[in-house]
């Protein structure tokens, strides 16, 4: 995998996929059993971690409880002996990125949880790094902070050029965060790529599903033309985007919940019982029973709450070009689809 | 019948007051949530609730029941913490049947209530596991089937699902709500997570600094919330400071700070008062006048995407458009935005200021 000068790179993954024994040993935390890390085309294989120009922020931010906020942000700059007004500059710089110029003498446990992701931040980036590197650094705050410090921490990082490399768990997190994400499963990278690319055109169905809940059919190739037409066993048929799957394959169709269309009017590809409807917030979210297919969900805008009940019968289709096509997963779905 | 009511709850820490007078009561069958940002006292409420905490002021009563002086183990409930407490050196199955061999009820009955949840919270297949061969959402849904196999028909829910990868937690949300339903249980659920208490609560109750804000269905809180920091709260929302220029049945114009005015349905604070006005992202859209903005990024949020623009008066206003419309849009770019002025709300200018009324933390 590369990663480009500048470029702010998200590692998506469930627990356990990998992601922070990656980051490790991009650090040098962690020393990997076979292959090479390259900085700028230099390998860094046989150098110390300190040496190496990346920064790691954990999760837990790892403050000097004993030092100030102006003493840990200067940790780095005093430790290599930089000159008086070279620290004094950049301390009052990081302490304007970080907006905390109001609390340079205030001590880790005085501070916030959003203040203190901020210090270790700043003093990440005193350090000098070029490279950053940020282990679910938002994971330790309250949900709707989380969301406002997302834009926040993206834009420091981008206005310092500096490349980062970024670990969440959390694909909103990921999509609103990345130029490009990396999702990571099982030790294994099994996609790469922009977050719309990632979101519309998912690489096997755990990425479908991973980065925004899908619906799954199964089926086999009946028709290739503008649209691949697939028959399932029970007989129903979907339409979806163009692929390179064989005629007479058995496939599985992809489609996500928030593209996937209810209505009561009109024909769909099939017809279902709303089962369940939950308000969102923006969507409200449906789930609905299909006979002979199970359950399929919907994400639909919630100014349509009240237009529809449990217990209504309706028909459930999509637009052919937002439904993907992969081959059967060797395991089979279900264990394709596993998140944990 | 455990309804639950407390009665002018206070509880200090020293010269910390955590909980301020809270009044609050919870019908039976009811899932309540309590929402709120970190320290403001919603995990010291349910620990009240539960009997791990002495309140300083105040009575709860369960069933109609003073619970003053009751400990814990007699108050029939069912609790469940962020941090998985599953003992270690016991199968999952052995967990779950650890109230019914506590309370000595025979081998056979303790047998059938362990998979009786187990299986009600899909887990039958692990119940010969040990807790650490499990995953986390695993290892949640065997605490919660231990408090379920208590047999309380009152259970409390400690940030059950903080712990949890973000997808996980999507998935296991569903499931706390449909298992309460279907068991008849009242609820109390904590969270700081807006999205979580929407999706899985009849009511929401908005905590802060150690009082309560509001309360009210999700859909309440979201379409209608009576107080500032709800709007920001429970969902995303454009805060745009005004004053009321003309007041009118069914529409009042509102002059925002850069002197140009939108229109809103309904108002109740008088011409002339300062306000603020909460319209959330998906309710702003681009059109040939109104609000001149000028778009600073756009954020691709998969279905659609959305489009942060800075107003002349330096607001910040945030609009959503089909992701496929995204690509009309680029940052520099100026943009005139309406309102809906059925969704605006408008509320009195908070004293302290907008920013300090709406703070996270």
């Amino acid at each position: 995998m590369e990663v480009q000068n500048g470029e702010y790179l998200c590692l998506l993954g469930p627990t356990g996929a990998g992601k922070t024994t990656l980051l490790r040993i991009i650090s040098g935390l962690t020393k990997q059993d076979k292959g090479d890390v390259l900085f700028e085309g230099q390998l860094m294989n046989k150098i110390e971690p300190e040496d190496r120009r990346a920064v790691m922020l954990s999760q837990s931010y790892a403050l000097f409880p004993q030092l100030t906020v102006a003493e840990n942000i200067l940790f780095g700059p005093d430790i290599r002996e930089y000159d008086k007004d070279v620290k004094e500059r950049t301390l009052a710089d990081m302490l304007d990125l970080v907006r905390l110029t109001n609390r340079p003498d205030a001590y880790p446990s005085e501070l916030s949880g959003g203040m203190m992701q901020r210090t270790a931040l700043a003093r990440a980036l005193a350090s000098g790094a070029s490279v950053l590197l940020l282990d679910e650094p938002l994971r330790a705050l309250d949900a709707r902070l989380r969301i406002s410090l997302r834009h926040e921490l993206r834009s420091l990082a981008k206005s310092m050029g500096i490349t980062t490399i970024h670990v969440t768990h959390d694909q909103d997190e990921a999509l609103v965060m990345a130029d490009r994400i990396a999702i990571i499963r099982e030790g294994k990278v099994v996609q790469v790529g922009t977050p719309s690319d990632v979101f519309d055109n998912p690489a096997s169905p755990f990425v479908a599903n991973f980065v925004g809940q899908s619906n799954f059919f199964v089926g086999v190739v009946e028709e290739k033309a503008e649209s691949t037409f697939v028959r399932g066993d029970s007989g129903h048929a979907v339409l979806a985007r163009p692929c390179e799957r064989r005629l007479g394959e058995r496939v599985v169709v992809g489609i996500k919940v928030g593209n996937t269309e209810v209505h009561k009017e009109g024909e769909g590809y099939f017809d279902g019982t709303v089962e369940r409807i939950l308000f969102e917030g923006r969507n409200i979210y449906l789930d609905m029973d299909v006979p002979g297919l199970g359950r399929f969900s919907s994400k639909i805008p919630s100014w349509r709450l009240g237009r529809l009940a449990v217990g209504d019968k309706v028909n459930i289709k999509w637009s052919a070009d937002k439904a993907t096509v992969f081959a059967m997963p060797p395991g089979g779905l279900d264990k394709e689809l596993r998140v944990e | 019948m455990p309804e639950v009511s407390l009665r002018h709850i206070t509880m200090r820490f020293g010269k910390v007051m955590a909980v301020d007078e809270v009044d609050l009561n919870i019908a039976d069958g009811e899932y309540v949530t309590i929402l709120g940002p970190s320290g403001c006292g919603k995990t010291t409420l349910i620990r009240i609730i539960a009997g791990i905490l002495e309140p300083s002021q105040g009575e709860v009563y369960i069933g109609g029941k003073s619970m003053k002086g009751v400990p814990i183990e007699e108050r029939d409930l069912g609790y469940v913490f962020q941090n998985i407490a599953l003992f270690p050196h016991m199968t999952v199955k052995g967990n779950v049947s650890y109230g019914p061999t506590v309370k000595d009820r025979p081998m056979e009955e303790r047998e059938q209530v362990a998979k009786k949840y187990l299986e009600m919270v899909k887990l039958l297949d692990k119940m010969g596991m040990f807790p650490s061969e499990l995953c986390g959402g695993e290892q949640q849904k065997a605490s919660l089937a231990r408090a379920l196999a208590t047999g309380a028909k009152l259970l409390l829910l400690d940030e059950p699902l903080s712990a949890l990868d973000a997808r996980v937690r999507v998935d296991l949300r569903y499931e706390l709500r449909r298992i309460a339903k279907k068991l008849g249980l009242t609820v109390v659920h904590v969270t700081h997570d807006q999205e979580e208490a929407m999706s899985v609560s009849d009511r929401i109750v908005v905590m802060r600094a150690g009082g309560i804000v509001e309360s009210g269905t999700p859909e309440q809180l979201y379409t209608r919330p009576r107080d500032v920091f709800t709007a920001n709260f429970v969902g995303e929302t454009n805060l745009l400071e005004g004053w009321v220029k003309e007041r009118h049945e069914g529409g009042s114009w509102i002059e925002l700070r850069d002197n140009s005015v939108i229109m809103v349905e309904n108002c109740d604070p008088q011409v002339g008062e300062a306000v603020v006005v909460s319209v959330r992202p998906e309710f702003v859209f681009p059109f040939t006048d109104g609000l001149l903005s000028r778009i600073e990024y756009l954020t691709y949020l998969g279905t659609f995407s959305r489009v942060s623009a800075r107003s002349q008066s330096d607001d910040l206003v945030e609009f959503d458009v089909p992701s496929i419309e995204g690509k009309l849009y680029h940052p520099g770019q100026e943009v005139y935005l309406m309102f809906n002025r059925k969704a605006a709300v408008v509320y009195p200018r908070p004293i302290e200021g907008v920013s300090e009324a709406v703070k996270l933390e």
